[in-house]
């Protein structure tokens, strides 16, 4: 199946900034993060069609994934 | 301190911390061990000044009766990374309620002085009255206990914040200074002007890269009392670190709470700056006093975009391993570094840049350098000039003072000029005395007197019991756009549970940074307090002191005369919704009712004897 993914910030060194990605049906966010090798403690906020979600969360066919690192403001 | 027991929580009153009081009007001073009144007492910063300006009746910041109190955390001038802070806290003369009041404030920052403070012997210094003439105080470090001594101060009105520093550093070489600039100065019609803070880097290349306690006019306060710096001589006092010390360091560095801050080629998350590539996604950055318009100006400041026409190095603070600093200079024709300009960390970076329509980076550091070099809070600054510059967008043929809009540059640089030295009482005395004087207060972007950080207040209902500014003394900020917390429930629990905790590291001496998400309640702390001070605390006694001292200053806020309708955001959050940021709207009437009800059900019978 293919996703839209858009990558946020210090994950698109690197890589992409939106991209359409194939993946076998019934992935969760968490094989999309492994596949990229986004770094895992710098993982902070998905959003699955402008909704936020968590890694567990399954992903299915043409949804819009978006992965952002987390913020923190001082 | 003197430590006289292992168990702090139980026994406070065996453990004393040195406090001096100075009168400035008569030049008399004293010093006293003072016991522990509580464990809040012992951790220090806020924990134990707003016990003591709660004894107090002010009605007006600038009087004799309100106190300066520069203290420090149990852990400042520690190994502990992060150790370095600073607090100086008062009745501020910008935050007040509506019934003419001033509210308990205290405001806090790093660089090195907290730790030579801290290295004299004294952990407490208390300002009563004023001096008749301007003066710095030399706090120093002799074989007898630490010295405290009035100097004149003439040669030094008139200086920025870093000339003041620079001059000083000339006659005592092994110290560190907090300094005022000309805002603080002009106390009279600058109500936001903060206390600048020596760093090494600064006093090593001689560039103006203070730390800044910024927030509530303290440097105003100490401008008042005629005081224009602090001088801190003592010897470093750098100890072996222990074990578990490192331990933890190590911990703060590369475990979760700090790695986000640490800089990009570390494989960090480059500082708070990133927060603009996050919020922009949600177009939650604010743009133009705080309404976001949907589109991609926000990107233009960018750090990937930024990078490519200016150097940026990420820089520490003392023996910090955090690096948290993003300093940003020219850029020379071959790639070199050139002229330094400004440190870029979120807060001052937008609300002196995209929120006042400006979105070159060149521009937005030297306003912050502006900012800065005269010693005003960045947020309180640049949210009352964008909330002149809306004024100016809505009536745009009656404008008020230069009739500067969103983007005008150069008349945004006027303001910042005229307000830095004393000659724009509108801009200087802060949005709430500016919007209530031209009867527009919808869209002044302050919350119970004090200006809101670069958070949208859409995302951020928590604002309204922040006790000492938006988003450092109440960590809800991220609740919805982190979290994506929109249910009554997580709010309810937010506010008055979890993310108030965050005001313990004003208590203890450490950065936020040290660990931003779960406070001071933590196994870390726990350690740090064991090995550095010898002293036993659980977890619990830590949140619980954290706890009473976050309600002390909610009761504190209502003895200063607010009342619960000023726990509010601005009107405009709720009377015209922006429809361009993408979250779940959790600033409607009926959600804020609800929650209000909610909140102070839990926090209300807690506030009870607090204060006595």
């Amino acid at each position: 199946m293919i996703i839209n993914v858009k990558l946020v910030g210090l994950f698109q060194t690197g890589r992409f900034k939106q991209q359409d990605r194939e993946y076998p049906i019934g992935i969760k966010v968490q094989d999309v993060i492994d596949d990229l090798q986004l770094p895992q403690q710098h993982f902070g906020i998905v959003l699955i069609n402008g909704v936020h979600a968590d890694i567990n969360t399954l992903v299915t066919a043409g949804d819009h994934v978006v992965i952002m690192p987390v913020v923190d403001g001082g | 301190m003197k430590i006289e027991t292992t168990d702090p929580a139980a026994e406070p009153s065996a453990i004393f911390y040195k406090r001096c009081s100075v009168d400035l009007r008569s030049g008399d001073m004293s010093f006293a061990d003072v016991p522990c009144r509580n464990f809040e007492d012992v951790l220090g910063g806020f924990g134990r000044s707003f016990q003591d300006l709660a004894k107090r009746q002010v009605e007006n910041a600038y009087c004799d009766e309100n106190p300066l109190i520069v203290n420090t955390g149990l852990l400042t001038g520690s190994s502990v990374m992060t150790a370095l802070r600073t607090y100086f806290s008062g009745y501020s003369p910008i935050k007040g309620s509506q019934a003419g009041l001033p509210a308990a404030m205290w405001s806090t920052g790093s660089g090195k002085f907290g730790a030579k403070f801290k290295w004299t012997g004294l952990d407490e210094l208390v300002f009563e009255n004023r001096s008749a003439t301007p003066i710095y105080v030399l706090i120093k470090e002799t074989a007898a206990g630490p010295q405290v001594e009035l100097k004149p101060a003439e040669h030094l009105l008139g200086l920025s914040t870093h000339a003041k520093i620079m001059a000083l550093q000339k006659e005592y070489a092994d110290a560190h200074f907090a300094a005022i600039g000309q805002a603080g100065e002009n106390w009279q019609n600058n109500y936001m002007g903060s206390v600048a803070l020596s760093t090494e880097n600064q006093l090593k290349s001689h560039e103006d890269k203070c730390r800044f306690a910024g927030r509530g006019g303290m440097g105003s306060l100490m401008g008042y009392k005629n005081i224009l710096a602090l001088v801190a001589q003592s010897s470093d006092k750098v100890s072996k670190i222990s074990e578990a010390v490192k331990k933890v360091n190590i911990n703060v560095i590369k475990g979760g709470g700090s790695a986000r801050i640490q800089p990009l080629s570390r494989g960090g998350g480059g500082g708070t700056w990133a927060a603009y590539d996050v919020l922009q996604e949600f177009h939650a950055v604010p743009v133009n006093n705080f309404r976001p318009q949907g589109n991609d100006l926000p990107e233009r400041l960018f750090r990937a975009n930024v990078e490519r026409d200016y150097h940026i190095k990420s820089e520490a603070c003392f023996r910090c391993g955090i690096t948290c600093h993003n300093n940003i200079s020219e850029k020379n024709a071959d790639g070199s570094r050139g002229e330094f300009l400004a440190k870029f960390d979120y807060e001052p970076l937008n609300l002196l840049s995209t929120n006042l329509g400006i979105h070159e980076a060149g521009q937005a550091a030297r306003l912050i350098q502006l900012t800065d070099n005269y010693g005003m809070d960045a947020i309180s600054l640049g949210v009352t000039i964008a909330y002149a510059l809306s004024y100016n967008a809505r009536h745009p043929h009656q404008r008020i003072l230069n009739g500067a809009t969103f983007g005008d540059y150069e008349k945004i640089r006027e303001l910042v000029i005229q307000a830095g030295e004393g000659r724009l009482p509108e801009i200087g005395k802060g949005s709430m005395r500016l919007s209530a004087s031209l009867g527009e207060t919808a869209y002044a972007y302050h919350v119970k007197g004090l200006e809101i950080a670069a958070y949208q207040p859409e995302t951020n209902p928590g604002y309204a019991w922040a006790i000492a500014g938006g988003h450092m003394s109440m960590g809800t900020y991220g609740l919805l756009t982190r979290e994506g917390k929109s249910d009554l429930e997580s709010w309810v629990k937010g506010i008055t549970e979890d993310k108030l905790h965050i005001v313990g590291f004003d208590m203890i001496g450490l950065c936020k940074f040290f660990d931003i998400a779960k406070g001071i309640g933590t196994q870390m702390v726990v350690d740090c307090l064991k090995s550095e001070c010898n002293l036993d605390v659980s977890i619990e006694e830590i949140r619980a002191s954290v706890r009473r001292a976050f309600l002390r200053g909610l009761a504190l806020e209502l003895r200063q005369g607010y009342s619960k309708a000023e726990f509010c955001l601005p009107a405009e959050v709720s009377e015209n919704p922006n429809p361009n940021i993408k979250l779940p709207n959790i600033t409607s009437s009926e959600f804020i009712e609800k929650l209000e009800k909610r909140v102070w059900e839990i926090f209300e019978p807690e506030l009870q004897g607090l204060l006595d």
